[in-house]
């Protein structure tokens, strides 16, 4: 019999002798024993929980349409500071009220939020003392055990509870226990409890996705998943809250080698300059071993150790340096300053075994430190690049400004050289060498070629792909999305336009219609994604020049697309749309690079709307191209058209 | 048998397995005597009352069964007024599998429910009279041929839970659509789902609680509602029904309207322009020897309540005025600053 079984029959038993000793009739299974048990542990908790009302504010937020029926808060001082859910505040309402212990309506404001944890704290109004409830501590908490969620919402006088157990204790990056009891707006901001009348947490919609929105992981309401915040792990942080401080997730400012969070291990690829890590005296090729005690062994062990920590906790790091152990303190930050990509001024060659340079830009810190085209760079300061895509990783490290040392081989000599590292180029240059070294071989494998539709079983989008006839599975293709804009749409003649594109520069263009050709969804991101994954899966990409163009409503959806999926994509062409406002914007990464080229019509309705959200991108340090086209369809002329194509070619530049 | 203990800390200081021994005893002695049955035979108590009902449907998603169940020895059957009764060729299946032809003897639109009769006698039936009440917390048993998996003598699904809440769906006007505006048990069960409507919720001794409502959809959270109507609330209609007496139709909310009810002009309230759908309920002026200044409202006060309803928007407000005989009293919670104050508007003869 485990522990937590023999605590459970004890309380029955407690409850079934009080009950006998009270002259009641001991008639009762075990069904109705613990009936009673959630019923007491419910009524104990329940005048903790607190009816919130809102007035005005937004109806809808993006597609969904908001409740103004009542919400819940969990009371966690006696002076009237109630936790809730930041879902049940989304609309931003004018005005607050909750119910006081005495039924009276009490105005409250919003003092602070958890926007790592999704809470919100409040404060009543009201000199009444509100009755707080005793906490369970997290690591008493088993799979399998009840939970009881309540809401204050159906009802005025009583709250509303579903029962169910406890369905994991560690979700969302350690942030949230998990729960089947029902979860929706009815209880959102309510708290989950023991059968002992002791608060798990408190109720929140999540989603290990949607860090920072209000209401991911809502659409999952009653579904048998719902989320609670253990509030054993917030309650350190009331006095912050209370303060008027919000809270945010830490950041420790490192990028990872590899990409499989579940097998590769720790190793730092990168440092991003003056981040915590960097202060902490981490350096690239470190493994991370520990954090706070914490064993880890791969990527996704390091994300569940730093998912509940918050900007300004200090950390304990044990990292491992050639076969040495440091131990080293890091105070997390809730932002990193933006990114900016340091510059070097070559475009290295593509197919190649070694970083050997193709290209190397005029008046750059590459020109000025006498780099030539054909060099290769075998050492960045002690560090051996194995590839373009290592050199990336490696130069990431270093800020704009900082001199590197290279090491590199030039007819078979080695030479040493120092550049100091500059700001991306604006210009563009007007020719360019040819990028690859071409498989000369007969290609043995070769996919088919010509105009290829893309089929998704269950979903309704045609999708059409055009692969240039000299294709080679040797030579890596850069890809092309064109996402057209809502209305008539001809893919026969987007390929047309692309072919001869496509053959000289290597690009494979993929060419979905929307679902409903008048008009695209922005749920069709993820059909998207499946289709690019489709023809990465047959065909060999350079995932540098992973390109999304699109036009009006097409460039909305492709802004969505590059900014929820930057791991996939490098470039970014949207003509004559402004980027949405649902858009999840990060600061730009040092790793997972994301340029954007920005094509405006001269008499664009949406011009003033367009530069006003490129000039938040580029406060983020986006590197970023404007450009102002005469045609109001937005078709591009030959030298317009070459530049862009110039700019796709150089997408990979180091 | 170890001392009686006053509190949790006590049992728990006691040694373990001295405990666990203990317990187990006290138990053992106390659920003897009980004649309460165990899970599984309640359900074989309650399934032979079970009834599948099938009717018109099957088209654009409107599926063609649902659920209903027996409350009489003569075949009297409960269950939800729907489109699927539409049709003069309704067929029901018990729980043996046996096929009946039905006939409705009548139906409550306001309640939403209908009574079919097959002709067939001395099968098991709910008593409506041994009906129990729940509350918020009770543990619920739920059957019904959810998504019609049942067939033929399959049993019917059984869905388990508890009454999350009981309450009106009336308290919040516009919320929901539905002519019901009563009591309903709220349950933690999905029972919102094709084919539940009409099937029966009891306690867990498999006692008759509730019918499980049609499907709904609560319209301000956009989310779906679990719910089952107390038999308290129907057995009158249902009395009248199996009597041949006729059921009022349904009431129409509009005809609780007042012909004159107050507006905002008449008691000199200006609203701040209605620029959203939820604009908040601000007052922007008030009119010069008004209702509303000899009262003691301001310009800037915020709205929130009429009488016990919270008001989100101006809309509200106005519609919510709507529904107040002029000649009534209108008693209003607002906010002014960080203070609620409370004003009533006397009526105007």
């Amino acid at each position: 019999m485990t522990h937590l079984k023999r605590l459970t029959l004890a309380f029955l038993c407690l409850l079934l002798w009080t009950r006998s000793g009270m002259g009641q009739p001991a008639e009762a299974t075990l069904e109705q024993l613990e009936e009673q048990v959630i019923r007491q542990a419910t009524d104990s908790v329940a005048p903790s929980v607190i009816r919130i009302e809102t007035i005005g504010g937004l109806e809808k937020v993006g597609e969904v349409l908001l409740s103004d029926g009542p919400t819940t808060g969990l009371a966690v001082s006696e002076d009237g500071y109630i936790l809730s859910s930041a879902f049940n505040f989304v609309g931003q309402p004018t005005s607050i009220l909750v119910t006081t212990p005495s039924g009276k309506r009490a105005a409250a404001q919003i003092v602070a939020r958890d926007r790592s944890r999704m809470l919100v704290l409040l404060k009543a109004n009201s000199d009444e003392t509100f009755p707080v409830a005793p906490l369970v501590p997290r690591d008493q908490l088993q799979v399998g055990q009840w939970s009881i969620a309540l809401g204050r919402t159906l009802a005025r006088d009583s709250v509303n509870v579903s029962v169910g157990i406890v369905s994991a204790t560690n979700r969302i990056w350690g942030k949230a226990i998990q729960t089947d009891s029902k979860i929706s707006p009815a209880n959102y901001g309510g708290p989950l409890i023991d059968i002992q009348g002791r608060v798990i947490g408190i109720l929140v919609p999540l989603s290990p996705q949607g860090q920072g929105n209000e209401l991911a992981g809502a659409d999952w309401y009653d579904s048998g998943i719902g989320f609670a915040i253990p509030l054993v792990e917030i309650l350190p942080y009331l006095d912050q809250l209370k303060a008027g401080q919000d809270l945010h997730a830490g950041i420790l400012g490192v990028t990872l080698k590899g990409k499989d969070i579940y097998a590769d291990p720790p190793v730092v690829a990168a440092v991003q300059p003056k981040s915590p890590a960097a202060e902490a005296g981490i350096k690239p090729a470190d493994k991370i071993i520990q954090i706070n005690g914490h064993a880890i062994s791969r990527h996704a062990q390091l994300k569940h150790a730093l998912g509940p920590l918050y900007a300004g906790d200090e950390i304990q790091l044990v990292i491992m340096r050639e076969g040495t152990q440091i131990e080293t303190t890091a105070t997390l930050t809730d932002k990193l300053t933006a990114f900016e990509q340091p510059f070097l001024g070559i475009l290295p060659l593509r197919g190649a075994d070694a970083v050997t340079v193709r290209h190397v830009y005029a008046d750059s810190p590459a020109a000025a430190a006498g780099l030539q085209a054909g060099d290769r760079i075998t050492a960045v300061g002690d560090q051996q690049p194995g590839s373009a895509d290592e050199l990336r990783i490696q130069l990431a490290n270093y800020e704009i400004g900082d001199e590197v040392s290279l090491t590199i081989s030039r007819q078979g000599a080695e030479q040493q050289l120092k550049a100091t590292l500059g700001q991306l180029p604006v210009e563009i240059p007007d020719s360019l060498p040819a990028a690859s070294v071409a498989g000369a071989e007969e290609d043995p494998q070769k996919p088919a070629t010509g105009k290829v539709e893309i089929k998704l079983p269950e979903e309704q989008n045609e999708c059409t792909a055009y692969v240039p006839d000299s294709y080679h599975s040797d030579v890596a293709h850069g890809l092309v999305v064109w996402l057209h804009a809502p209305g008539a749409y001809n893919v026969d003649q987007q390929i047309m336009a692309w072919k001869s594109a496509c053959e000289s520069q290597q690009l494979i263009l993929l060419a979905p219609s929307a679902a409903d050709p008048d008009r695209w969804d922005p749920s069709e991101v993820d059909v998207l994604r499946t289709m690019i994954e489709e023809v990465l899966a047959s065909y060999n990409i350079d995932r540098s020049r992973v390109v999304v163009m699109g036009h009006q409503a097409g460039a909305s959806i492709a802004y969505l697309l590059a900014f929820a999926h930057r791991d996939l994509v490098r470039g970014l062409v949207p003509t004559d749309a402004a980027m949405p406002r649902v858009t999840a914007v990060k600061p730009n990464d040092p790793v997972e690079r994301l340029s954007i080229y920005s094509i405006t019509p001269r008499d664009s309705r949406l011009k003033t709307a367009i530069e006003a959200r490129l000039k938040q991108l580029e406060q983020m340090k986006y590197p970023l191209q404007r450009v102002e086209i005469a045609s109001p369809q937005g078709r591009l002329n030959a030298d317009e058209r070459g530049r862009l194509l110039r700019w796709i070619d150089s997408l990979d530049m180091l | 048998m170890p001392t009686r203990c006053q509190t949790i800390g006590q049992l728990f200081s006691l040694s373990r397995s001295l405990l666990v021994a203990g317990c187990l005893v006290i138990l053992g002695s106390l659920v003897q005597p009980v004649q309460a049955q165990k899970l599984s035979q309640v359900v074989l108590g309650v399934q032979p009352k079970m009834v599948k009902v099938y009717g018109a449907g099957g088209l654009q998603g409107l599926e063609s069964y649902q659920s209903g169940f027996l409350v009489s020895a003569e075949g009297h059957v409960l269950t939800v007024w729907s489109y699927v009764l539409d049709t003069d060729l309704v067929t029901t299946v018990l729980d043996d599998g046996r096929r009946f032809q039905a006939t409705l003897v009548g139906a409550d639109p306001r309640l939403e429910i209908a009574v079919l009769k097959i002709d067939t006698e001395g099968l098991a039936f709910f008593d409506r009279e041994a009906a129990v009440e729940l509350r918020s917390g009770s543990r619920v048993l739920a059957f019904s041929n959810l998504y019609g998996i049942a067939s033929g003598d399959e049993p019917a699904s059984l869905l388990h839970g508890v009454v999350a809440a009981r309450t009106t769906l009336a308290a919040r006007r516009g919320a929901f659509q539905t002519p019901y505006k009563g009591p309903v048990y709220i349950l933690d069960a999905i029972t919102n789902n094709p084919g539940a409507p009409g099937g029966v919720l009891t306690n867990q001794q498999g006692q008759l609680a509730g019918l499980l409502g049609k499907e709904l959809r609560d319209s301000r959270t956009n989310t779906w509602l679990n719910f089952a109507i107390p038999m308290s609330e129907l057995n009158s209609s249902i009395d009248d029904i199996i009597a041949g007496k006729t059921r009022p139709r349904s009431e129409d909310p509009d005809a609780q309207r007042p012909d004159q009810p107050h507006s905002l002009a008449r008691l000199g309230l200006v609203m701040v322009p209605e620029l959203l759908s939820k604009t908040p309920p601000f007052v922007d002026a008030i009119r010069r020897g008004s209702v509303a200044e000899k009262a003691g409202l301001r310009a800037d006060d915020l709205v929130l309540f009429v009488a016990d309803r919270l008001i989100p928007s101006c809309q509200a407000l106005r519609q919510e005025l709507g529904f107040i005989d002029r000649i009534d009293e209108v008693r209003l919670v607002v906010q002014r600053g960080e203070d609620l104050l409370e004003i009533v508007l006397p009526g105007q003869p």
